[in-house]
Order: structure tokens, then C-alpha cells, then sequence
């Protein structure tokens, strides 16, 4: 069975390409996939009519007790043959209908996909593993509808379709989680029925897997997507539209009537929903002249009395609901592609240019006259017998049965008349005005009508065949009891018979007198309005309006206006939560002696950031931010942390030479007073109160003593268990290398990153031989044997930061100051000769290092980035070196990156 | 130490915080190396400053008042990648200047900013004439 879905998810993907190699011959070809599943599905007849089932299972998400469960009964069979027998037909049509299509293996790949989607929905037994196919069949047809997507009409069509029935599968979901919820179980089979009928949450299951059935069934009032889908090619139509896709709602409402049929609200909604939609439906019908369009909504007014049937729950009516089920598929594939055979072969749909073709195209014709019949519900074919079987069903009803009756008479009557026009007026009568000369259509073209018609008529005068093998396990399925099946195409003089006459005369009346029935209904032009497809347009065009208007107050695209509300819920939150907590702020903590050397620190960083901020003069702005560093780095030393001094003392150089830089091309800095006095005022009051917030924030959590002892195990085990001094360097490379792996990696990329942005303008004659600033013979001199000496310090701290202040990140960073330097005197190419290689092949070997740091550890049957060490000749060589090296080269290399790029340019 | 550090913190956020809110895309940049000084030492700050030796220790001893050495190291990473996105910062200012010629923020956005190509969607009719013309639903003949 999973094989089944398999084989046409296979022919699928190799659409395309066979559909290259071989052109229409590869419908031939695609079909055997569904050929072949068809005949699984038939050999599987006996056993499932026998009363048995059969399942298939994989394993999905087995925390959740999801699977992909498959369970094959009567009404999957049913189902699972018409979608594979309707589509290896439609795979045969659709290939000579689209012959000279440029994108037929497109156009195959999305029809056996939707058939894939389809199948897996009505075999699958989990319910979310039917809701995925049944998105996917969205999404399916979302594609074919918009297949000719060059055309604006065929997009909305395809958009409208996908909103509504996508709109409803989220309504599903909700019900089928909810449904899982209540009873107990994720497969449809072993569900809880008693707990989901006392469970709270009854009705809200109820309401929402209504939704979503309704949609996809086009019940009254999402039926509009229904009639606009028609813009799909006509295979598309044929087999989504009419015979498969939208019978997906009324197969999950007769999938779970044994489940929830039980409620008096059940049944009522869906008879009144279901009769609803078959008069509007039928009405809408005989008011079309475009054959499409009338038949789709003949569609639209079956699927209501389907659902209306579902809603009886009486043996007839039930019965009736898979019997017309199977008369519709068969006798609404066959008229869709026969009306698509009559386009293709006349150029027009349109009734009134229509006639007479029987001459032109006789098999076709034949095709229609017995798919007519059976629509008409005329005997002795399949949907006579629907037809009377519905009519016993909904007298088993009682009173409310006879009220709905009425409805049904007058809905079969409008469709008796609606199958006159499509026959009567196309085939038959004078000849017509048609844009092409007619001739018959090829034969896959007929094939798939006739074999559909044919098979409409041999249901129904030998009915014996499918009541035994197909209709009784199918409605045991769907009824809450054993239901005793038995059709019969003559029952004696009863009520339905009866009823059945009423029709048929009432349909010649309607069809004899067609003309002044749609200038009466024409009349209510009120109502016409109201129905159509404007109040959709309305409500879509509000709602882009209503999410633009949302959309543009908050994402307004305004830098200061995102951060002042950044900041100022920060700022808020802090307050709010932190301060009437009655904490004191200010006394309390145990806090360490101030000492002179940090007092500075803080002073020169918060003097040399306050300067920075006002500072016009560009120099001026270097110079005081690079104060602002040093103080910095200044406190950092005096608090015991000189390994992040250094780093700081070097970034803050590296800082200072990429800013003069990149400012010595920018105009000079306007003055904050260049503002407005209220955002100026309101600025400074945003900022202020930020600060002390961050402030607080600092104070509260030093005031409280600091939880657990991580610091000391730190110390204790970074000798013996990460053979190091520097405890710091330790825990970088080796406690926590894995962290540093994620840093250098962010580093290398946002190197990469602003390289690229850095390398704008042009170039200029120093790239060759450096800055013009820097053109001096002594100053040439001097830094030749500088910037050595600092290569020679950095490899000497990289070496010894295991034990001793460095690392690989100061080591790297020392290591590119002193490259700087040189890049600034003697240009890049000379720069590029000294490193032999370019700065990008350092990051990339860097990054190569550190993981393959880690790979060791993992080769070793450790996990990943275990430090290893070993100690040839006394000499300790460990991973996490190695590790080191790799931050070396990735921070030395995108620096150097970064570097080169921005040197030598002019703006 | 701790107030004082806190006290710093809160100061240098204040006036990085100043500078992003500025229109001048230079004092935005300069912002952002201010704002991530202040949270580095912030974050050094929450580790809290108590011991008095250096986070060394060797193959035999391990010293007995030692500083939080977890904070120091997280900070030493945030130190070179904030100096990293400060330098990608600067590019962004360097590239927008010469692309187009402009350093202020808000004006930034309202030239980048381009319409979507496919907001005009020939799919939607704007207005009743329109829907009757592209899909004459069944209603109205």
C-alpha cells in the first residue's frame, strides 16, 4: 500500500524528464504507475469485502505516537480506485489535450503528485498524517489551477482556492488535535467514541473539522472557489474538481460520522448546509453558458447532496451517499473531459455557438449521451439508482426528510435540464457556429470518457457487482450500525419512485422551457450580486489593507524610532520589576576596595567616550575614543584580568587604525545642535535613563551573592584536567572550546562580510607602496624590524598563553598590528608576498585547525573537541594547541582580510 | 570596585545609547563600540571583582583568593567580536557614503527602501470595473 503511494511519488520526480525525453508518449509511460496501483487496489477487493482491512505503518514521531499509518477499508478502497483508475485516464488525456504544451512534464509532475497527496489522504489511519496529504492536496492544486500562470485570472483563481481551502485545513487541524485530544488516540480507528461524545471539547471539534471540510467540499458560502478553479486545464478540472479533490471534504465527513454522527447537530448541519448548497448550486448551474462553468457547478450542487446524505444517517441514505459517490466521480469525469474534448476540438465552450456534433465527433457524443444519462439519473443507469436511494433515505428522515425532498426534486430536475444542455444542446439540433472545424479527437482523448460512461452504465444494469464487492463494506464503514445493503433498480411503486417521476417531469419542463427559467431567475438581480465573487475581492483587499496599515506603524523602517522603543521598554522593565522591589541599591553587597588605577580607568573611558560623542573634529574623535579603550583596558588590569587587558589594549588599536581609516574620506560631523529641540531634549532623556537602568540592572546582581562555585572548580581542574596555567586561555580552548568554535566562526564571517563592503572606491597608487603618509625612508627603516618583532612577540604569546597571559586571540591580534604596520608602509603586494598566501586561506586553514581540534577528540572515541594531549620529548603538545592556533590564524587572518581591502583605497 | 564599575557601565551605555539615536550615521558607529564597552564591562561586573590574585596556577598550587576566571573569558571573545562588528559597522557606513553619499540614518532607509516589484499584482482589481472585466463571475450576464 505504502509501495502504491511510492510508485506515483517516483513518477512524480521522473515526470519532467521523461516528459523531455519522450514527449506526449510519456503519458503512456507515467500512466503505469497508477495502472499498476489501480490493480493492487482491485486484487485487494476480496479481502476488503470480505470485511477485513489492511494496514501499513512506518514510524514517524514516535514521542508523539504519530505514524504514517495506512489502513485500507472499504470506504479507502472506493476512493483509492477511483483516484487511481479517473487518474491513469487523465494522465493519458491530459497528455494529447496538452500536447503542445511547453511545460506538460511540469504539468505531469503536479497532477501525480496531487494524485500521491490524494491517495495518501484516504488510506491514511493518523490523523496528521491525513492532514499533511491534505495540505499537500492544496498546494497541488494550488499549482495546476495556476498552471497558465501568465494569466491574472488563472493566479487569483489559484490564490482564492488556496486561501479558502487552506484557511479550513488550519480549521481542521485545530479539530483534529483537539480530536486526538478527546479520543485518545491518533488513528481514526481506535478511537475513543464515548470519550469524544461527553468530552467538553465536543462541539468546538465538531465546528472546526466542519470548517474544513466544508471548504474543501465547497459547501455554501466557500463554494466560490469551486466554479473559478475551472480555469485550471481541463484534466485538472476533470480530476480534482469533480472527482477526486473536493470529494476529499465529503470523505472525511463519512470518515468520521460513526465518530461524531452521534449529536442531533450533526446531522442537522450538514442536511441544511448540504440542501443549502444543492439548490444554490443547481440554480447557479442552469444560469451558465460556458459548459465548464455549468458543469462545475453541477459539481458544486452534488457535493451538497453528498453532504446532505452524510447528514441523514439512515440505511437508504447512507447507501444513496456512496452510490451517488461513485455514479458522480464516473459520470463527472467523463462529462468534463468530453466538454474539454469539445473545446479542443471546436475552440469554444460557449453553449450558444454549440450543436449538432454528434455528426463531427461520435464518440465523444456516445461518450456524453450515456455520462448525460446517468447524470439525469434516468434508468437502468448507476445514478437512477442513486438517485432512488437518496429519495428512500430522506423519507427514512420523517417530517424533516419530506421538507427536504422538495428541495431534492427541484435540484435533480435543475440537473436533468443541466444534462439536456450539455447533450441535447451540444450534440444534437442544427449545426453550430463554431470558431475551428470540428473532428473527432484522438483516442486518449475519448478513450477516458467512454471507459468512465461505460462504466456508469454497466454499474447500474448489473448491479449486483458492485453492491457485493464495493458498496456494502463502504457504507459498514460510515454507519454507526450494521447497515443491510442491497440495490435494486425496480423496488415496486414507492414514495421514491414517485419522487423520481416528479423529477424527471419537472426536469423536461425545465429544459423544455430553459430560456424563460433563466429570464425569471435573471430577474432577482439582487440576490445575484450578493452571491458572487465581490464580497471576496472586498474582504481580501481590506485585509492587505488592514495588514499594510499594521505592518508600516511597526516596521517603519526608522533606525531611532526601533531603538527608542528598544531602550525605553528596557528601561521600563528594569524599573518596573527591579526597583519597587525594596532592595537597596546602594549599600548592602560586599564590594571589593576601590583602587587608584581603576578610578582612572573609569574615568578616562567615560572622559574619552563623553568626548567622542560631542567632538566635531575627526582626529579629535579617534583620539578620544581610543582613550575611552585605554582606560578601559586600564581597569580590566587593575582588576586582576590582564589577559583581557591585552586584548582590549589591542582591538583598541586595531579600532583606532580601521576608524581614521575609513573617516578620512567622510565629510565632517555636523553638530548634535543641527536637531530639533524636543527629539534633542528627548534623546538626552532616553539615554540617561537607559544608563541608569544598566546601572541598576549591575547593581541588584552584585548585591546578591554570586551562586555556586564554578569559579573555583575552574581553578582546581584547569591544571589537572586541561594541563594549563592560564585558566582563562584553558577555559577558552578546552572547558568551553566549543563556545569559542561558534566566536571564531562569527568573527570569520563578519570579516568576510564587511571586507566586502570595505573594498568600495578606488584604487589607488599605495596599494603598491603604501600610504602616502606613512613615505618616509627612516620611518621605512625603523618599521621594518618593529612590525618583526611584533610577529615574533605574537607567536611567542600564542605559544605560552596555555600557562602565561596570551592566547591565540591576543597572539593573533598582536600579530596583525605588526602586519598593519607593514601593509600601512610597503602596500599591500608586498604584504602579500611576506604572508606567502592570502588572508582568506589563513581563516579557512584557522577554522580547518579548530575543528579538526575537535575531530581528534571524536576519532579518539571521545566526544567532540576532547582534549588529547601527548609529550614527545618532554615537550606537552595537546588538541587544545592546536585549537589555539586555529583562533590564532581565523582572528589574524580576518583582520588581515579586512585590512587589505580598506587599505589603498581613495573615496 | 563594583559600584563604581557598575556606575562606569551605566554611563558608557548612556552615551553609546546617545550616539545610535543620532541622525549622523559616524556617531551611530561610534555608538555601537561605545554600547559594547559598556556591556563587556558590565559582564565582567556581574562575575564580581572579589579575590585578590590573578586566575594562574600551576602544576602544584592553585592560589588561595582568586578572581572569577569565567567572566574574564567570556569577555575576552566578546571584546574581538564586538570589534569585528564594529568593523562591519564601518563598512556599512563606508559603503552607504559611497553608494549614496549619505550619512544620515533615517534618510538611509527612505533611499534603500525600494517598492516590491510585485505590489502592483494585476491578480487583485483595485476597483468593481476591474472584477467585472477579468473573472465575470456566473451572476452577471
Amino acid at each position: 500500500m505504502l509501495s502504491a503511494v511510492f510508485a506515483i511519488a517516483i513518477a512524480a520526480l521522473l515526470a519532467p524528464m521523461l516528459s523531455a525525453r519522450l514527449d506526449d508518449r510519456a503519458g503512456w509511460l507515467l500512466a503505469l504507475a497508477p495502472v499498476g496501483a489501480f490493480a493492487w487496489f482491485v486484487s485487494c477487493i476480496p479481502v476488503v469485502a470480505g470485511g477485513d482491512v489492511v494496514t501499513a505503518s512506518i514510524s514517524w514521531v514516535p514521542a508523539l505516537g504519530i505514524d504514517v499509518a495506512m489502513r485500507l477499508d472499504g470506504l479507502s478502497l472506493l476512493f483509492a480506485l477511483l483516484i487511481t483508475g479517473i487518474g491513469a485516464l487523465i494522465v493519458l488525456y491530459a497528455g494529447a489535450y496538452l500536447s503542445d504544451h511547453h511545460h506538460l512534464g511540469r504539468f505531469y509532475a503536479y497532477l501525480l503528485l496531487f494524485m500521491m497527496a490524494m491517495l495518501g489522504l484516504v488510506l491514511a489511519d493518523d490523523m496528521i498524517a491525513l492532514f499533511v496529504f491534505w495540505e499537500l492536496t492544496s498546494i497541488a492544486s494550488y499549482l495546476l489551477i495556476a498552471f497558465q500562470h501568465e494569466r491574472a485570472v488563472s493566479r487569483r483563481a489559484a490564490l482564492q482556492a488556496v486561501l479558502i481551502t487552506g484557511g479550513g485545513g488550519l480549521a481542521l487541524l485545530a479539530g483534529l488535535v483537539l480530536l486526538g485530544i478527546a479520543g485518545e488516540g491518533w488513528r481514526f480507528s481506535n478511537l475513543d467514541v464515548a470519550a469524544v461524545e461527553s468530552h467538553a471539547s465536543y462541539y468546538a471539534i465538531m465546528v472546526l473539522v466542519l470548517l474544513g471540510c466544508f471548504t474543501k467540499s465547497a459547501q455554501v458560502p466557500f463554494h466560490l472557489w469551486l466554479p473559478n478553479a475551472m480555469n485550471a486545464p481541463t484534466p485538472v478540472s476533470a480530476y480534482l474538481h469533480s472527482a477526486t479533490m473536493v470529494k476529499a471534504g465529503v470523505y472525511l465527513l463519512a470518515r468520521l460520522n460513526p465518530t461524531l454522527g452521534g449529536e442531533m447537530g450533526w446531522s442537522t448541519i450538514l442536511v441544511v448546509v448540504g440542501a443549502t448548497t444543492a439548490i444554490v448550486g443547481a440554480v447557479l448551474a442552469i444560469r451558465q453558458t460556458d459548459l465548464k462553468r455549468l458543469l462545475a457547478y453541477t459539481t458544486v450542487a452534488v457535493l451538497g447532496q453528498l453532504t446532505m446524505l452524510i447528514g441523514t444517517n439512515t440505511t437508504y441514505g447512507l447507501q444513496a451517499f456512496v452510490l451517488y459517490l461513485l455514479a458522480h466521480s464516473l459520470y463527472k469525469g467523463a462529462l468534463f473531459m468530453a466538454v474539454g474534448a469539445v473545446d479542443h476540438s471546436t475552440g469554444t465552450r460557449e453553449l450558444s455557438k454549440l450543436g449538432g456534433l454528434i455528426r463531427f465527433m461520435p464518440l465523444t457524443g456516445a461518450a456524453v449521451a450515456l455520462a448525460a444519462f446517468s447524470n439525469a439519473g434516468l434508468p437502468p443507469f448507476f445514478g437512477f439508482i442513486a438517485k432512488e436511494f437518496a429519495y428512500a433515505g430522506l423519507i427514512q428522515m420523517g417530517i424533516m426528510g419530506w421538507a427536504v425532498i422538495a428541495a431534492m426534486v427541484l435540484t435533480n430536475a435543475l440537473l436533468l435540464a443541466a444534462a439536456g444542455l450539455v447533450f441535447i444542446r451540444t450534440f444534437l439540433g442544427p449545426r453550430g457556429h463554431y470558431p475551428r472545424e470540428p473532428h473527432e479527437v484522438s483516442v486518449p482523448m475519448w478513450l477516458g470518457p467512454m471507459f468512465l460512461a461505460i462504466g456508469g452504465f454497466v454499474l447500474g444494469a448489473w448491479h449486483h457487482w458492485p453492491e457485493t464487492w464495493l458498496v456494502n463494506a463502504a457504507v459498514q464503514v460510515i454507519s454507526r450500525g450494521a447497515v443491510d445493503v442491497n440495490l435494486y433498480l425496480w423496488g415496486g411503486v414507492t414514495p421514491a419512485v414517485i419522487a423520481s417521476l416528479v423529477t424527471i417531469s419537472l426536469g423536461v419542463i425545465f429544459y423544455s422551457f430553459r430560456y424563460q427559467v433563466r429570464r425569471h431567475l435573471a430577474l432577482w438581480r439582487g440576490f445575484w450580486i450578493v452571491s458572487g465573487d465581490l464580497v471576496w475581492d472586498r474582504l481580501l483587499k481590506r485585509l492587505f489593507r488592514f495588514a499594510a496599515a499594521l505592518a508600516s506603524n511597526w516596521q517603519h523602517g526608522s533606525l531611532r524610532l526601533h531603538l527608542t522603543l528598544l531602550s525605553v521598554v528596557f528601561t521600563a522593565a528594569v524599573f518596573l520589576g527591579l526597583v519597587p522591589d525594596g532592595r537597596s541599591l546602594l549599600i548592602g553587597g560586599e564590594y571589593t576596595p576601590l583602587n587608584v588605577p581603576a578610578m582612572v580607568g573609569c574615568l578616562l573611558a567615560l572622559a574619552g567616550a563623553g568626548a567622542a560623542a560631542v567632538m566635531r573634529g575627526r582626529l579629535a574623535l579617534v583620539a578620544a575614543l581610543g582613550a575611552s579603550g585605554l582606560g578601559l583596558a586600564l581597569f580590566f588590569l587593575s582588576a586582576n584580568a590582564p589577559d583581557v587587558a591585552t586584548t582590549q589594549l589591542m582591538v583598541e588599536t586595531l579600532t583606532v587604525v580601521f576608524l581614521a581609516l575609513v573617516l578620512r574620506s567622510m565629510p565632517a560631523i555636523p553638530g548634535v545642535s543641527a536637531e530639533g529641540r524636543l527629539s534633542r531634549v528627548s534623546h538626552v532623556l532616553v539615554s540617561v535613563f537607559f544608563g541608569i537602568a544598566v546601572t541598576v540592572v549591575l547593581l541588584v546582581a552584585v548585591n546578591l551573592p554570586l551562586p555556586g562555585n564554578i569559579a573555583a572548580w575552574y581553578m582546581e581542574n584547569s591544571y589537572p584536567g586541561g594541563h594549563g596555567g592560564n585558566v582563562v586561555n584553558v577555559i577558552l580552548v578546552d572547558f568551553r572550546a566549543f563556545d569559542t568554535l561558534g566566536e571564531i566562526v562569527v568573527i570569520a564571517l563578519s570579516g568576510l562580510a564587511a571586507a566586502t563592503l570595505l573594498g568600495g572606491g578606488k584604487l589607488t597608487a599605495m596599494t603598491r607602496h603604501g600610504e602616502p603618509e606613512f613615505d618616509s625612508v627612516l620611518l621605512r627603516q625603523a618599521l621594518r624590524p618593529l612590525a618583526g618583532l611584533l610577529v615574533l612577540v605574537s607567536l611567542v604569546l600564542l605559544w605560552r598563553g596555555h600557562n602565561l597571559p596570551g592566547g591565540g586571540f591576543i597572539g593573533g591580534l598582536v600579530a596583525a598590528v605588526g602586519f598593519i604596520l607593514v601593509v600601512m608602509t610597503f602596500g599591500n603586494h608586498f604584504t602579500r608576498a611576506l604572508m606567502l598566501t592570502r588572508p582568506t586561506f589563513l581563516v579557512g586553514i584557522g577554522l580547518g585547525c579548530a575543528v579538526g581540534a575537535g575531530v581528534i577528540g571524536l576519532l579518539a572515541g571521545k566526544d567532540f573537541l576532547t582534549g588529547m594531549w601527548i609529550a614527545p620529548l618532554g615537550l606537552k603538545l595537546g588538541t587544545p594547541l592546536l585549537f589555539d592556533i586555529g583562533v590564532f590564524l581565523t582572528v589574524f587572518g580576518s583582520v588581515m582580510h579586512m585590512m587589505q581591502r580598506l587599505a589603498g583605497r581613495a573615496t | 570596585m563594583e559600584l563604581l564599575a557598575a556606575l562606569t557601565a551605566g554611563g558608557l551605555a548612556g552615551i553609546g545609547m546617545w550616539l545610535l539615536l543620532d541622525r549622523n550615521l559616524i556617531r551611530v558607529v561610534l555608538g555601537i563600540a561605545i554600547l559594547g564597552n559598556a556591556i563587556n564591562l558590565a559582564v565582567l561586573t556581574a562575575g564580581r571583582f572579589a579575590g585578590t590574585d590573578v586566575p594562574f596556577v600551576t602544576a602544584t598550587s592553585v592560589p588561595p583568593d582568586p578572581v572569577n576566571p569565567l567572566p574574564q573569558a567570556l569577555v575576552l571573545t566578546a571584546i574581538v567580536i564586538g570589534f569585528g562588528l564594529f568593523v562591519f559597522a564601518l563598512a556599512v557606513l563606508k559603503s552607504v557614503r559611497e553608494s549614496h553619499g549619505i550619512t544620515t540614518t533615517d534618510r538611509v532607509t527612505e533611499v534603500t527602501e525600494e517598492a516590491a516589484p510585485d505590489q502592483e499584482e494585476p491578480g487583485f482589481p483595485s476597483g468593481q470595473d476591474d472584477e467585472d472585466r477579468v473573472h465575470a463571475p456566473g451572476g452577471r450576464r
